[in-house]
This record gives C-alpha cells, structure tokens and sequence, in this order.
C-alpha cells in the first residue's frame, strides 16, 4: 500500500532491527530466506524474492523457524553414555568438546590404521554428501552412505540409467510451457515450494493436472483429474498407457531415432552367453541398420538414417532386433492391455485409454516450438527447439516399492516415447544433469590401512565386475550395496546397516557414526525391533555395535542410542554450503548454488558437525587435508570449502571463483568467496544461454559448458537408453551366461533373471508375492505432511499444533462395511507386527488403501516434549509393521525388503490387515519406555508469549468509542 | 477503501504456510504476543489468526447431504457449486469408478477474519475495543481496551476470533495493518505475511473498491464468492471456486486390432 | 454453546430480581400505595426491594466473572451506542440510584407514592425492564447461533423475569404475611401459561432446519460437504468456546424435565396453594420453577449451535 497513514504509529523500531539472508533449512528444499532480527531473536522470517528455489515465498515449516531456534529440545555440550550404564537408558554425562574429540579420534585413529571398514558412517538428511563422503574416502571406508537408499534411489538410478536425469532433485517440469502434466505418488518432494509455485503456474495457464495417486489430499487435491491407482501397480499402469500408445502408432520416431538407443540391434538368442547385449562392431561400437546403406553401422555415426524397427541376421549369423521392435512386442500383447491393467491398478480401461490418447495428443497435436538457433551434438546448426509439452513428476509413491525402479522406468519410457525429455514443455534437467548414461563412476571397493580410497564409495555400475563383492561372492560392504542382494544400489542401503551389523553379516563392525539420522525411531524398519538390536550384547558383554557416535542437533531417540553425541548447531547458526558437486539446488534454465551464514548467535556449547568433521581430518592425517608439511590444510570448514579443489579450478563453491571473484563454475580458489556470496544473498545463479536449455543430452553448447564445469566428463552426445544394456548383463549373470562374476545361490539367480529386465516390466511388489494378499487386504502408506519435516517439527511449538497426533485414514464406505466408526480405534497387523491406531473416515481414498501422516508419533521424553504429549499417547509409526526383512518363503536366506535392482526401501509395499479394537482399548500401542531427560534439562515451558519487542498498539479514540454509530 | 483478501480454492494445496506466516509476524506484530498453551505437552494449542480447514465435497452422495442444504442451495446466485464439476466429472472426477472411491474432492479453505462489512463482532463489542477502521475498513481490536468477555467471538459466524488465554484479550487478523501501510518496507512487501508466504499465491491482497485492483478482478473473473451471504455480514475477502477444466482433446483411436506379432511397422528414413 | 455458570447464574438470578422489583414498584404505582398494591407494609416492601436488588447484583457480578480482562470491565459502558451488552451495563447502573430514591420516597412517606416517586418509580420500572430486554437482545442480536437469534428470545426472557419475580414476590408475601396473594398470584399462573406456550413455540421454531449449513459456509451448496481436517489437533479457543454436545436424547429429556420443573409443578403447587390456601406449598413451587428455569438457561446454551460449528465437523453425517 503507498498511503500514508499519518495516523498510524511506527509499529516497528526498524533501527533496532537487522535483516541478513541465508539458506533455509527446516527441510532439504533450501529456500532463501531473509531473516530479520532483534538484539539475538529472530522477529521475522520471509522468503527471498529474489532466490531462485522460492522467489520469495516460504512453506509453514520455513515460516516456523523461530520456534525451531527456541527449541527445548537443543542439544547444549557433548555427551558421553555413563560408564557402566546401559545404551538406551539415557544415562549421560556432559563432557567437553577436547574429551570427546580426544575419545574419538583416539578410537577413529586405531581404526583406520587396522581395518578402515569397521568405521560405518552413515548420513540422513544430510546436503552435504559431497563433503560427508569425501571424509569417508578419505577415511578409507566404503562403509559410507546418505539416506538415499531408503529414500529415492529408485527415482535417481531408474532416471540416471535411461534419461541421465530424473525425477526427484535433479529434473523439474517445465511449469511455464508445459500443457499436461501428471503427477505420480507426489505429497510433497524435496522440491516443496518450487512445486507448489509450479502447479499455480500451470493451472493459471489452464494446463492439465493429473494426479496418479492411492489418495487425494494436498497436490492431488487441486488436479484437474484424480486417479485413485492402488498401490504399488503404477507400472502397469504407465505401461498400459505405452501399450496404447503403441497400438496407435503414437510416438515420436524421429526423437527415437535421434536421442535414444532405441534402433540398436539386440542379439536374440535366448539361452545363450551374449543374447540380449547390443550388436556391436570390433570398435566395440554398438551397430544399427542403416536404410540408406541398407547395412549394419556405428550407431554413433551422423550421417545414417537408422531403421527403428527390424528383425535382421547379423553378419556373424546370429538374430537381430531393434530395440524398438522388442519394445513393441512387449508391450503390445494383451498382458499390458488397458483392460488387464486395470484389474491389477483399479484404473478403468477407458480412462487409461483415454489418458494416453490425451498425452499423445497433447505431445503431437499442441507441440510447441522456441525459435532458438542451437547446435547439436555433431556440431549441425539448429533453428529451433521442438516442444512436446507433456511433462510428468514422480516421487516416493513410485519409489518406495521394490517395483519401484522398473515403475520409474516405465513413467521414463512414457516420457521417451513422446519425445517429451528435456525439451519445451517437458520434463528438465537441471544442472549438472544430465550425465552420462550411468554416470562414469565406479564404486569403490578396495580399501587399506591408512589409506584413502582411490574413488568415492558410491558410484554406478554396469556389470558384474564393478559390484563390491568378494571372490565368493560376498558382500564387502556392510549395508551390501552392490552385492547381488542389490546390485545397483547407487545410494547404498542404510536401511539394513543396524541390522546386518548386529548380526555380523558380512561381519562386524566398530563404530557406527551417524548425522542427522534417526535410525533408534522414525527413518528404520521394524522401530522396536531396531531398539532392541541397538542395545544386543555378545557374550562377552560388548555391544553388538560397539561404539555408536552421533551427530544431531536435537534430543531424538537417536540421541538416546548413542554412546557419544556431538551436538550441532541450528541452521540459524552455522556456515553450510549446497553445493553443486551435491544435490544442487539448480533451476532448470540455471546452475545455482548456495550457502548458510549464522544469523543467531551461538548460546550453548555447540560445534557444526562440518566445522567438525574438518578438525576430525586433521588430527586423523587424512592427506587432503594436510599440508607436506605435515600441517593442518584448513584451518575451519569456510576455509576449506574456499581452498579445498576436487580438480583444479572445481571446488564445493561455483560462484565467484579466481583470486579476484570474477569467474564462474570453475576457476582458482578466491579467498573472498563467502563475502561474495553473502553480498549476494547467499546464492549462486549462473544463467544458461537460451541455446542451451533444452536437449541438452544432445547440445553441442551446453555440453561444453558442463565440461568445462566438470559436470560431465566428455561432450559425447548423452544417448538415452531405453533398453538398459547393464540390466541385461546382470540377468545375464542370473541366468549363468555371463562371462564374469555370477551368482551361485538360487535367490540371487532367481531376482537377477527376473527383475533386471533391460526394459521396463511390471511385477507385483515382492512382500505381495509373499504373504497372503485375502488375509492382509489393505495397502499400508504414508504421507508427508507438508507442514513437519520427519522427526524434526513435533519439537516445534507451532507446527505441532497443527497435528500433534496422526489418524490411520481409511475409505469411509469400507470402514461403514466393516463396522468402524469414524474416530475409533483399530489394530494394524502385518506380517511383521501389530499396532494400535484411530481412524478417520475418508472419501478419497483408494478402497484399498489406509495412509497416515508419516513421523508424527515420538518416543515419550524424547524432542523435549511432556511424557503425556499427543505424539507419544496417541500417535503412532506405521514402521512398526514394515520388516527390513522380506517375509519368509521356504529355501531362501532372509533378504532386504528393497527393490532388488536398487536395494531401495519398500516402505511402500506393507500390507496389513485392520480390525476393531475392543471397548476401552485406546490409545497407540505399543508404548515406550520413557526417554530420560538429559543433564541440566530443565522442564519445557507451560505457556510461551513469544515476541520481540512489546507491542505497539493501535489505539482506537475514546472519541470514536462514544461517537461513532454502526458503521 | 475496502481492503482484503482473494482466496483461490483452486490452487491452495492446504500447506498451513499462510498460517504459521500469521503466526510469526503477528507473534511480534501490533497485537502480539499470540500465546501458546502447553506448547509441548498434551494437546497444545494456542491463539492463532488463520486457520485452513479441510473439507471432502461429494457428489456423489448429495441425497444423503443434510436436509436443510436445500435451504441454502436456493440462495443460488451466492453460492459456486460443484454440480458442474460433477457432471463434467468424466474428467475431474473420473479413474474412481471401479474400485469403488467415490467421486471426491478435497477442498482446503484457509479462514481469516473476512473484514465484513456489516461486522456484528463490533457491533456487539461493549468496550469499543472491537472497531472496523473508517478509512480501509480494516476491523481491529484495541487490545488496551479490551475486557475478554468473548461476545465478538460469538457474534462472528466465521471463527476469525479467538481469544488469547494468557492475556485475556481477543486477536483477530490485522490484515496486517502493521506490515501493509509500513513505509520502510520494501513497497513489493507491504502485503500481509500470510499473501507474502503463500507457495502458490492463492491469497491475493487489495482494495475492493478500486474495480481496478486484482482482488476485485480476480472476483468478477472467477466469480469469488463470499461465505455465508445469507447471515448478512457482507464479509469482504472473496473465495474464487476450484476451477472446471473442460475436456482435454484426445487422439483418435485409429482402428487396427494391432495383435502384437501382426502388425506391421514401417520405418520412415530419419536422419540422425 | 458451552453452558458456563456465571452466565447462567446471571440471567436467572438478575431475571428474578428485576422481576420481583418490577412487580413490587408496579404494583405500587398501579394502586398508588404500597399497603394498598402490594399489602405489605413498608418495613417488608423495604425487605423484599432489598431481596430483589440483591439478587439482580449477585447477578451482574458473577456475569463479570467470565471476563478474562475484568480490568478493563468498566469499559463496557462506552458502546452504548450499538452494543446491546453495553446497553444492559448502563441500565442496570442507571436502575441503581433510580429504584433507590423511589426506596427512599416511598419510605419518606410512610408508603404512600406522590407523583414525583411515581414517575421514578415508572422510570424505574423501564430501566427493570430495559435491562431485561437487553439480556434478551444480547442473545437475541446474535445471528451465528440460530436458536438465540430468534423472535421469541427475548420475549421469553422477559416473561421469565415475570413469571419467577412475580413467584418470588408470591412467596415472600407468604413468609412474611403468612398468606397467599390472590391478584398476583393469579397472574402469575396467567403469565406461567403464557411463557409455557412461549417456550413451546420457540421449541418449536428452533426444531425446523434453517440457517446456514456447511453447504453456504463453504459455498459448495449443490453437494455433500464433510469436515476432513480441522487444522490443528487439540481443542482451541473456538471449539472450546462453541462446541458442546450434551446428545440429543439427554436434551430432551432435560426439556421434558425443565417443562415439569418450570411449568408443571409450579402450576400445579401454586394452583394447590392458592386452592387449599398451603403456603408451603408455593416455596416448593418456588425452589421447583427456579430449579427449572436453571435448566432452561443451561438448555438455551446447550441446544444453540453457532455456526461455526460447521467448520469443525459438524456436518459429519
Ligand atoms: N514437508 C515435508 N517435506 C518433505 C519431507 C517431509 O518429511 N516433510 N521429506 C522429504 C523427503 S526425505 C522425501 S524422500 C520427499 C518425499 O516426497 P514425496 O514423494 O512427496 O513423498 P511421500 O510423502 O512419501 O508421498 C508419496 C505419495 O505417494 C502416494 N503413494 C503411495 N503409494 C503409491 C503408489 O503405489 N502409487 C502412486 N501413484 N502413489 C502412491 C502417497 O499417497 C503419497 O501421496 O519429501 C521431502 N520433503
Ligand atoms: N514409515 C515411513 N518411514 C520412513 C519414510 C516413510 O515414508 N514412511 N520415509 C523414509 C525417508 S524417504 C527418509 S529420507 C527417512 C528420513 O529419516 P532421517 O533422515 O532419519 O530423518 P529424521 O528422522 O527426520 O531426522 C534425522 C535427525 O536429524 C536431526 N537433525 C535435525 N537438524 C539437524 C541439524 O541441523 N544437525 C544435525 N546434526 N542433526 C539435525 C534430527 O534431530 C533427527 O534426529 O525416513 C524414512 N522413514
Ligand atoms: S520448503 Fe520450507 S522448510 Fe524447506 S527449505 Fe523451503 S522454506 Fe524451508
Ligand atoms: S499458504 Fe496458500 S496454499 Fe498454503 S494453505 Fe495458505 S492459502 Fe493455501
Ligand atoms: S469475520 Fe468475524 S471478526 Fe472478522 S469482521 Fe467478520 S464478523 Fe468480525
Ligand atoms: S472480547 Fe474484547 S473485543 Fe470482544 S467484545 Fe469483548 S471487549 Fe469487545
Ligand atoms: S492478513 Fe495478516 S493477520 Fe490476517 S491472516 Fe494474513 S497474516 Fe494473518
Ligand atoms: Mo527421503
């Protein structure tokens, strides 16, 4: 408003007050935000109009910042479990940050000089991978991973091994062009306000939102159309759509042709050594069918007009087939038929059909184009980039099932055969995606005393060969990632750490370290079980997990598991940095990225766990971080992050490099970055050039960008691959033809023939195959509440009173025919366990389908809350009933309840059965031993009044009182 | 002047931004503090200016809707419906059918005080406390005259009151009086806190007598709706319908069987 | 509504004491004398005006007992100008000095009423009156709550404040003159009959559907509308303030009781007294018509539903 209102008294001291900005982290979307304060206390907390991530707006845990600083449940000093008291009973003493670092480092040190693997680091909600894992190579343990193997590898490895980008952080759709989009098993992302700015975008536009979900509340709530699939059968679904598609001959050959790899000849010989893998020449160089030489050629070459469909006879006599031509076999028969499908998703035929014609129609009939001269990848000029503005998203929903990669491949290939990948109105990458198809990076494997690893422990294989297994087949990693339980665990398996230490397979470990995990609670399977597990003892006394180290900023149960805790900062506090060599924060059109500054300053004892991990490398010798000298390299974590380089001229920072702050993305090391940075709201925006957004798997000029940056490692035209030439090494090595590692117990043979389709196939959820589907009749899932981060927010005093208690919601008319009344009591049982939780009558939910709010439910003491909370009474966990563990079937050795191609958590799969509970049995169960509160915890505040200043009233006259009439 | 706000029902995803917004701006604003009660105990609850309501709109079941829904549906003109929604539902409310999910749509209606018109809460105030301003019409409460005896409350048919248990005084949206007319702030964010945080801009902030402003185009475009017509308030903020998407065209089918083996593909030459 | 007990005390207590008052002052001016109107000599009119003023007191005060910021109580006064709560303040402090210099006049002179006591005692009986009515329009003014915002509201809360001042002043006459009225008593059977078939009515106006429902509070009128989510977990402010529910059976038998309490007994006890001359038998009916008429003011909040019930689920089928 521009009127002055002379009458209006000065509301607030704005000399009084200072305004800096930073980076959110109330949950991993990173919005900047501009925080304005008073003296040390933050008065208000607002979106960055100017951020690239939030463009000024912020969610309601971004909002609730104030009261995550204001937090009775702040960690304060170092912990140290009493001696002689037991782990999880919450005995702990305070003790100096000296003592604790002199007791871990003393530990860490023996370590790495005898057996590296005995440390097991693991991270949660971490956004700095890059530096966590750095630590961990250097370290010289493959034994490092983040939370991605519970959380999304799906999307990521389903997205890296067919399009080079995905779904989840590292592609978004192209809210301002695209004209359909849908939306697969979305409630909330990584990407929370860029999605919601995204979808009014789009319906602004008056743009088709379709929403693929067992449930409609949030996003789906606002779709143009709801489709209440049932859980865990979106593949059939998406496949149907491709059936159609087919039938009809709607996609787009010349895209095909062009940017994917599907004119590759495949061998046909099944049951022989070689079928399935691509004809190639003597280069090695896989071959097409060229009609106009009518021969076989290098695929890669220019001048060819590639035949897309075709059964041939290689020159070596064996049978051919284009990629396309299996594609279309497979699809078109009458499994994938819309009619079928619809039995198993619960989506009518009609709508199926009518979807895929819809999409079609929008790829082809409404395309769009951007005048727009851009170079391809054989350096031809272009004039134009074609839109095909179909675009789609998709997230948990799909990946937390152990379908959830082939699923994700299946959306993928709907996508690829629209030519709907990276052009206007599609689905984009963002910076620095794409890479190549996987990216060129290799898992570590070998480790020795004192030793860094000589590449990161995390990478992407391609074959048998780069698994991370022994001689014999067994695993080498304790989570067994990129073992034959899980060959393509692009983000290891945090999920199955505790419990395969605990029982020494593959062996047993020293010390655990975690940070920002709440493994004792909400981010395991099976809770209970995994408490129990944390405190198994062997026979001679010790802890099964010997030492477990804890980083965590906040009184979780982690906390309460832990022998050692380093207490953390807020996010209000520290130095942080997002950087690209991470999950970026990246817009399509943009390469960003960003840092934390410390707006409050600290009051307690409290360390940043980057600030310490830095120190922990100097005083464990860790080479890059010494000087020859045999001096420490970095003084402090701003330090290195300002000198440290991951190649010469590529470090965590990209913005302002050189010594004068004048280059970009790459350049030497300039020791006024985090001034630059700060001056610039604390982002990094590095715009592309209009001929550069779009194909970028296949454009000349943005590939040389993304080199030179160092986010791909040559210009080579990024083919996308539909048919995944590794998938079938790997069912290759299944079915014993393999010339290399295989596998030699019959499960293994078994997951590996079965799932590691080179295209995508629908199957049904592996815990469905095992229990008995009449007796366990509901799907299990849940949700994201867009206003709690996890565990993080019950400690939140506003957040928690919008749900301090969550419901198990369940279709109204099946809750009317089994007796249950809205707001009563049931028992959920699976075949892993029972628990006790309240209904709540819902319409729109699949039939099939009960969902809750996910982490709401706390351990009672633990998050500074009262023992009588909401979240320890009332609330409860579903993961309880979900097993790390895939329910028993005779012969075969217990195996991970995960995606067997990925090791993704199939948190999605759980299955139960729902029954009344008795009269008078209310309450959560089961209930919890009471966390105790720690040293010098005081008790939580009865009633807060929080402001910063007193309240400037605006008075109404005594006048006005007595005169004024009704108006 | 008559200022507030457009709500979009068609795009608010229901994210509680806008409330927890209000909350922290207004915590240390003009009428602050907003208390908290038992915030970390049992059932913990507090004095709060914006709340979002969630409701499920059925179709499909409206011969079991209340008796007296006929009574307010013949107050036609001041009520959207979904009828249409319904019926052109083969598109919003399809992918249900079969398995037996009824045709359902969840609506989220965030509520703030609607600075009505014909307000009553300060009519009825006995201390002057309550008072609509003349000049934007902005409705306040003078929290220093202010006795807590809740008649406002009672007297406002939309729940926009609530009083503040540990200062014994009502709160209610300022309409961020203290933000808005605030000549040190930036002008693009003289809006209130809870139109400035929303991801998906579905609140929308302005004068509803400048037939100019967005709030009052939104409104004639969208056919924003005022709740409750019938109780007279004459409530300001306006609430724009969800939306009905028409019919997205489709491929025509083309007619072959396509048994998989039978059909015939024809390559067309592409260069690379 | 929450039936809070200040407010139910209140509006009974002070009903009956403006009743009383407004009988004892207009039966006096009536008659022009207090022997002859009212039989009671000036001492027992001094004794029963005491009573009356007493009870509209204790009244107003525990009315301020609800108020959270009772500091800023005297405040209520300046919103005359629209606020029927504040209108009620500044009658029952003008009624003060009023009824007690027409106390004074009367007791000046012996009882007997000149034509400056009669027109305060008028006045007085206006203010009485005002003061009910603004009770009455307190409740009455309030559109949200469909059961207050009725026609027959106030009337009845008027014809309350008669029919228990009129029992009252029955009954003290009885203890203290040791026989029962006749005129009065008379009338207040009359009235009694009257606020039955009142109460009734507005029974019977409040039972049919009306006012908003969630289809306008929502604006979706053409479907079926359920509360999914209220947006937060724990009772607040407004469903504490407003959300009672005592069960529709419980309701009505409490109606039939109050009917029996209220009307019935006192009917009946009083038409016995009158008949076989019992005193006792009025001060049953007394402590059964003020027994009932708490029970009709807890009714009148139990059974009223402010609208904004609608968006925390009472719409649930
Ligand atoms: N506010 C908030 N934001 C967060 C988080 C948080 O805790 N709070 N967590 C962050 C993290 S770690 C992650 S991984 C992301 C996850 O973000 P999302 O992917 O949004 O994760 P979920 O909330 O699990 O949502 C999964 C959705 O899939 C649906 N669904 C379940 N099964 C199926 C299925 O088989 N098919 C389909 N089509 N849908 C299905 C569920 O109903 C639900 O709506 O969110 C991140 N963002
Ligand atoms: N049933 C079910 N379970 C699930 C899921 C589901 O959908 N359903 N989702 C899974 C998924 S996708 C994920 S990603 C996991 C998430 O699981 P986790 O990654 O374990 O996430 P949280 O438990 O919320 O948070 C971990 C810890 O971070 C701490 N923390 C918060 N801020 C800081 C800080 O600044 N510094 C430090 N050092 N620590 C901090 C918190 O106190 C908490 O103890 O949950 C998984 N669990
Ligand atoms: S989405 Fe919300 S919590 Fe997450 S970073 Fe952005 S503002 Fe913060
Ligand atoms: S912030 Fe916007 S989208 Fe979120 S609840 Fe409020 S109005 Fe709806
Ligand atoms: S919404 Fe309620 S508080 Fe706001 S002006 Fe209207 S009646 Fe008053
Ligand atoms: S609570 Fe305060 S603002 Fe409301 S009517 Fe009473 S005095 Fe007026
Ligand atoms: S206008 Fe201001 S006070 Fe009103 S709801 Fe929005 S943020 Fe709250
Ligand atoms: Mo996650």
């Amino acid at each position: 408003m521009n009127h002055q209102i002379d009458s209006l008294p000065e509301f607030e001291n704005h000399a009084e007050q200072e305004t800096k900005f930073t980076t959110c982290y109330m949950c991993a979307c990173r919005c900047g935000i501009k925080v304005t304060t008073e003296g040390n206390e933050v008065r208000f907390i607002q979106g960055n109009p100017n951020h690239p991530i939030n463009k000024g707006v912020l969610c309601a845990k971004g909002n609730s910042g104030i009261m995550k600083q204001r937090s009775p449940a702040k960690l304060s000093k170092p912990l140290l479990r009493k001696p002689g008291t037991e782990r999880g009973a919450g005995e702990f003493e305070e003790i100096s940050w000296d003592e604790a670092l002199d007791i871990l480092t003393k530990r860490l040190k023996n370590i790495r000089a005898t057996d590296p693997k005995k440390l097991a680091f693991f991270t949660g909600r971490d956004q700095m991978q890059a530096l966590t894992g750095f630590w961990a190579s250097q370290f010289g343990t493959i034994n490092w991973a983040a939370h991605g193997g519970f959380c999304s590898v799906n999307m990521a490895a389903a997205g890296l091994y067919t399009t080079g980008h995905s779904f989840w952080e590292f592609g978004d759709p192209d809210w301002g062009l695209t004209k359909y989009f849908m939306m697969w098993g979305v409630a909330e992302d990584h990407a929370s306000n860029p999605i919601k700015i995204g979808l009014k975008k789009l319906k602004e536009r008056g743009a088709k939102f379709v929403a693929v979900n067992p449930v409609r509340t949030g996003y789906q709530a606002i779709a143009d159309e709801w489709i209440a699939v049932r859980p865990g059968t979106d593949g059939m679904l998406a496949l149907a759509m491709v059936h159609v598609l087919l039938q009809h001959d709607l996609f787009d050959d010349e895209f095909l042709v062009r940017y994917t790899n599907s004119p590759r000849l495949v061998v046909n010989t099944p049951g022989q050594v070689g079928d399935g893998l691509f004809l190639r020449n003597g280069d090695c160089q896989p071959l097409v069918y060229d009609q106009q030489s009518n021969a076989f050629v290098d695929g890669n070459r220019v001048d060819i007009s590639p035949a897309l469909f075709g059964d041939y006879t290689a020159p070596d006599g064996r049978p051919v087939r284009t990629v396309m031509s299996m594609l279309a076999d497979k699809y078109l028969v009458d499994e994938y038929s819309p009619k079928k499908a619809s039995k198993i998703c619960g989506v009518p035929a009609d709508t199926i059909e009518r979807l895929a014609l819809e999409i079609a129609h929008v790829a082809f009939k409404e395309s769009i184009t951007i005048d727009c001269e851009w170079t391809d990848w054989a350096g031809r000029k272009q004039t134009q980039f074609i839109g095909r503005p179909v675009s789609m998203h998709a997230m948990r929903g799909i990946s937390a099932h152990s379908n959830g990669f082939q699923t994700c491949r299946a959306i993928h290939l709907l996508q690829v055969m629209l030519g709907t990948i990276d052009c206007p109105g599609g689905h984009l990458a963002k910076p620095p995606f794409p890479k190549h198809i996987p990216p060129n990076l290799k898992p570590a494997r070998d480790m020795a005393p004192n030793t860094p690893l000589s590449s990161a422990p995390l990478g992407f294989p391609t074959a048998p060969e780069d698994l991370c297994i022994d001689g014999d087949g067994k695993p080498l990693r304790i989570d067994k990632a990129y073992s034959w339980d899980a060959p393509i665990a692009a983000h290891g398996l945090m999920h199955m750490v505790i419990s395969n230490a605990v029982k020494g397979d593959p062996y047993e470990i020293d010390t655990l370290m975690l940070f920002m995990a709440n493994m004792a609670w909400n981010s395991s399977m099976n809770t209970a079980n995994t408490m129990a597990m944390l405190r198994e003892k062997k026979e001679d006394g010790e802890y099964k997990i010997p030492f477990i180290v804890n980083s965590d900023a906040f009184h979780s149960e982690m906390v309460n598991y832990s022998d050692l805790v380093l207490p953390d900062t807020t996010f209000l506090e520290r130095f942080d940095t997002i950087s690209m060599l991470d999950r970026p924060i990246s817009e399509p059109d943009a390469a960003c990225d960003s840092i934390r500054q410390p707006i409050i300053e600290i009051d307690r004892d409290v360390r940043s766990w980057q600030e310490v991990l830095v120190d922990l490398a100097g005083r464990l010798d860790f080479p890059a971080f010494k000087t020859e000298q045999g001096g420490n390299k970095y003084e402090s974590y701003k330090d290195f992050i300002i000198n440290y380089e991951r190649a010469p001229g590529i470090g965590f920072l990209a913005g302002w490099r050189g010594k004068d702050g004048d280059q970009h993305l790459c350049g030497e090391p300039n020791p006024k970055q985090w001034d630059a940075y700060i001056a610039n709201e604390c982002f990094f925006e590095y715009k592309l050039e209009p001929g550069q957004r779009y194909y970028r798997h296949a454009n000349k000029d943005y590939l040389e960008l993304a080199k030179k940056a160092h986010w791909v490692g040559s210009t080579d035209q990024i083919l996308i691959e539909v048919y995944s030439e590794p998938l079938q090494k790997f069912r290759l090595a299944g079915q014993g033809l393999y010339d290399g590692p295989m596998p030699n117990n019959e499960q293994h043979k078994k997951r590996l023939t079965e799932h590691f389709d080179p295209l995508p196939y629908f199957y049904m959820p592996l815990e469905q195959q095992r229990i008995d589907k009449s007796e366990y009749r509901f799907h299990a899932v849940t949700q994201r509440p867009m206003f709690m981060y996890h565990s993080w927010d019950s400690q939140n005093a506003w957040l928690r009173q919008i749900t301090s208690q969550n419901y198990l919601y369940m279709n109204r008319q099946e809750c009317l025919g089994m007796g249950i009344a809205d707001e009563s009591w049931v028992w959920v049982e699976s075949h892993n366990g029972k628990i006790r939780a309240q209904v709540k009558h819902m319409d729109g939910v699949e039939s099939n389908t009960v969902w809750t709010w996910n982490a709401i439910a706390k351990a009672p003491g633990a998050w500074g809350l009262e023992k009588n909370a909401n979240e320890s009474k009332d609330a409860f966990l579903l993961n309880h009933l979900i097993s790390e563990l895939l329910p028993p079937k005779q012969s075969f050795a217990d195996i991970t309840n995960s995606d067997p191609v990925t090791g993704q958590a199939a948190w999605y799969d759980l299955c139960v059965k729902i029954t009344p509970a008795a009269d008078g049995e209310t309450g959560a169960w089961p209930q919890f031993e009471q966390v105790q509160p720690l040293p010098n915890q005081g008790p939580s505040p009865k009633e807060i009044s929080y402001t910063t200043h007193e309240n400037v009233n605006l008075k109404r006259s005594f006048k006005d009182i007595l005169t004024r009439g009704k108006k | 002047m008559k200022l507030g706000l457009v709500i979009d029902l068609d795009t608010c995803v229901g994210c509680h931004a806008c409330a927890t917004a209000c909350k922290q701006w207004n915590t240390s604003g003009t009428i602050g503090p907003l208390s908290d009660q038992s915030p970390y105990g049992q059932d913990p609850n507090g004095s709060w200016l914006n709340r979002i309501r969630t409701f499920e709109v059925n179709q499909a079941n409206t011969s079991t809707a209340l008796v007296d829904n006929s009574k307010s549906a013949s107050c036609g003109s001041h009520t959207f419906d979904l009828h249409a929604l319904a019926t052109q539902g083969e598109s919003a409310l399809a992918g249900v059918g079969s398995n037996g999910s009824p045709a359902s749509k969840t609506v989220h209606m965030p509520m703030s005080c609607m600075q009505c018109e014909e307000a009553d809460c300060v009519t009825v105030c006995p201390t002057g406390a309550s008072y609509k301003r003349e000049e934007d019409g902005i409705v306040l409460v003078d929290q220093d005259k202010c006795m807590g005896c809740n008649l406002c409350s009672w007297a406002c048919p939309y729940g926009a009151r609530e009083l503040d248990e540990e200062q014994g005084v009502m709160k209610k949206c300022t309409l961020c009086v203290d933000r808005i007319y605030d000549q040190n702030l930036p002008e693009s964010e003289r809006k209130p806190a809870c139109v400035l945080s929303c991801p998906t801009s579905s609140r929308v902030f302005g004068d509803f007598d400048d037939p100019t402003s967005e709030v009052s185009k939104l409104t004639v475009e969208r056919a924003g709706q005022a709740l409750m017509p019938e109780l007279g308030y004459k409530p300001t903020n306006r609430y724009l319908p969800p939306r009905e998407k028409g019919e997205v065209a489709a491929m025509v089918k083309t007619n072959e069987p396509a048994l998989s083996k039978l059909k015939k593909w024809a390559n067309r030459m592409i260069a690379r | 509504m929450k039936p809070a007990f200040s407010v139910l005390f209140f509006t009974v207590t002070s009903g009956i004491g403006y009743g009383l008052l407004m009988w004892l002052v207009g039966m006096q001016l009536v008659s022009g004398s207090v022997a002859s109107a009212t039989e009671v000599d000036v001492n027992n009119f001094l004794i029963m005006g005491f009573v009356g003023l007493t009870l509209a007191t204790l009244g107003l005060l525990s009315s301020t007992l609800h108020l959270a910021n009772p500091k800023n109580a005297w405040r209520a006064f300046s919103r005359f100008r629209t606020s029927w709560l504040s209108r009620e303040g500044v009658f029952s402090l003008l009624y003060y000095p009023i009824i007690l210099t027409y106390a004074f006049l009367v007791y000046l002179n012996g009882g007997e009423l000149n034509s400056l006591s009669q027109i305060i005692g008028a006045l007085s009986v206006l203010v009485a009156l005002s003061v009910v009515i603004c009770t009455g329009m307190i409740y009455a003014s309030l559109k949200p709550i469909r059961q207050w915002h009725n026609p027959l509201v106030t009337p009845l809360y008027l014809l309350f404040s008669f029919t228990s001042g009129a029992l009252l002043y029955v009954s003290m006459y009885a203890g203290l003159e040791n026989e029962v009225p006749r005129s009065i008593t008379i009338l207040f059977l009359v009235l009694l009959v009257v606020s039955f078939i009142s109460k009734m009515l507005y029974f019977r106006s409040i039972g049919k559907p009306d006012g908003a429902t969630i289809g306008s509070a929502t604006g979706f009128s053409q479907a079926h509308v359920r509360l999914l989510d209220a947006g937060h977990n724990a009772d607040t402010f407004l469903t504490k303030e407003f959300v009672f529910d005592a069960g529709a059976m419980k309701l009505l038998r409490l109606r039939y009781l109050m009917i029996i309490l209220a009307f019935v007994a006192p009917l009946s006890l009083v038409i016995a007294a009158m008949a076989w001359d019992i005193a006792p038998a009025i001060f049953l009916a007394m402590l059964s018509l003020y027994s009932g008429l708490f029970l009709e003011r807890w009714l009148f909040f139990a059974e009223a539903r402010h609208v904004v019930r609608l968006y925390h689920g009472d719409q649930r089928a």
